[in-house]
């Protein structure tokens, strides 16, 4: 979903940075004020897997294919959206720098839809349905919703920039973005979250809900 | 635990991360993703093509993941060097960052 140069006008690009902006500026303040030296190298590592895990397209039927995103998985671990604004943000700009994969003036847009749009609405969709449904399930359901809406905001975008018609848009972003969201990104993210789950409980703690889990337990014991 | 296990887990995400980077010219899909796939069923075509053909605004050393007349073997270099940049990065703005203790 990485919007080119060319399917936005400047002057709209230059709004999208300047919402981008501030997401931008309190994901280095989530930084500087939660991120422990000894989570630096989880960090580096998800980034570096969710840049890798973004070049295998993974084909989903009618002649198109899609990646993960990977701003729920990021945000899911670290316990809070901005960690999965933050690290989109740097993927995404080698992603435009390096690889021409997204434009640059196009990149506020991108950080916008990937990074905020899909961090928050998957990271609070968990956080809501992890208090009734086990992490596997509510980490599936927040990635996939996440991965849908922000198809969706990118649509609107495009419509907007008077890039592509509303209805028909909508119909063909959101039909292939349901099919990436459910494996490229619900799936993928279930499974890392599980295998974490299971290899590193600790560092899920974060996750406001598995803390008062663990309370429960410990005050039942 | 977890100095040691962060570092564990440091060296499993490289090594996944880079096994990925090697696997993924090789099966990854060749389809148009679904932004590309959406715009050509939705914009018409002379349109199209002018989008496609206003390139990027700055050029790329790698564009689309691939390293000119180096074939495969340049997509695996070209997608395992972004993968070590991206993992330099973020460890950088990690230490830089990173709450004070």
């Amino acid at each position: 979903m990485h919007i080119p140069d060319s399917f936005i006008p400047l002057d709209h690009a230059i709004i999208y940075w300047v919402l981008a902006l501030p997401f931008i500026i309190m994901s280095v303040k989530w930084a500087k004020n939660e991120l422990d030296e000894m989570k630096v190298p989880i960090l580096a590592a998800l980034a570096a897997g969710i840049f890798a895990i973004q070049a295998m397209n993974i084909p989903i039927g009618m002649g198109t294919s899609g990646h993960m995103v990977g701003a729920a998985l990021v945000a899911i671990v670290f316990g809070s959206p901005w960690a999965g604004v933050l690290v989109l943000t740097l993927v995404l700009l080698v992603q435009g720098f390096a690889f021409a994969d997204g434009g640059i003036t196009t990149m506020g847009a991108n950080i916008l839809n990937m990074g905020v749009v899909s961090g928050f609405v998957g990271y609070y969709t968990y956080s809501i349905l992890r208090r009734g449904l086990s992490a596997n399930i509510a980490a599936f359901a927040g990635a996939w919703l996440g991965l849908f809406i922000s198809a969706i905001t990118c649509t609107i975008q495009l419509w907007l920039a008077g890039t592509f018609p509303l209805v028909s848009g909508l119909i063909a972003m959101g039909t292939f973005h349901l099919i990436i969201g459910f494996i490229g990104e619900g799936l993928i993210t279930s499974v890392a979250i599980t295998a974490i789950a299971k290899s590193r409980p600790d560092l899920l703690e974060d996750d406001l809900n598995t803390r008062t889990e663990r309370a429960e337990t410990e005050a039942m014991a | 635990m977890s100095g040691r296990a962060n570092k564990k887990f440091f060296y499993f995400g490289i090594a996944v991360a880079l096994m990925i980077a090697i696997l993924a010219p090789f099966l990854a899909s060749p389809d148009p993703d679904g932004l590309e796939s959406a715009a050509a069923g939705v914009v018409d075509e002379s349109k199209l093509s002018d989008l496609e053909e206003s390139g990027p605004v700055i050029s790329s050393p790698m564009p689309d993941y691939s390293i000119e007349g180096m074939g495969k073997s340049g997509e695996v270099a070209a997608i395992a060097a972004g993968t070590l940049a991206v993992l330099a990065i973020s460890f950088g703005f990690g230490k830089v960052f990173k709450k004070k203790a």
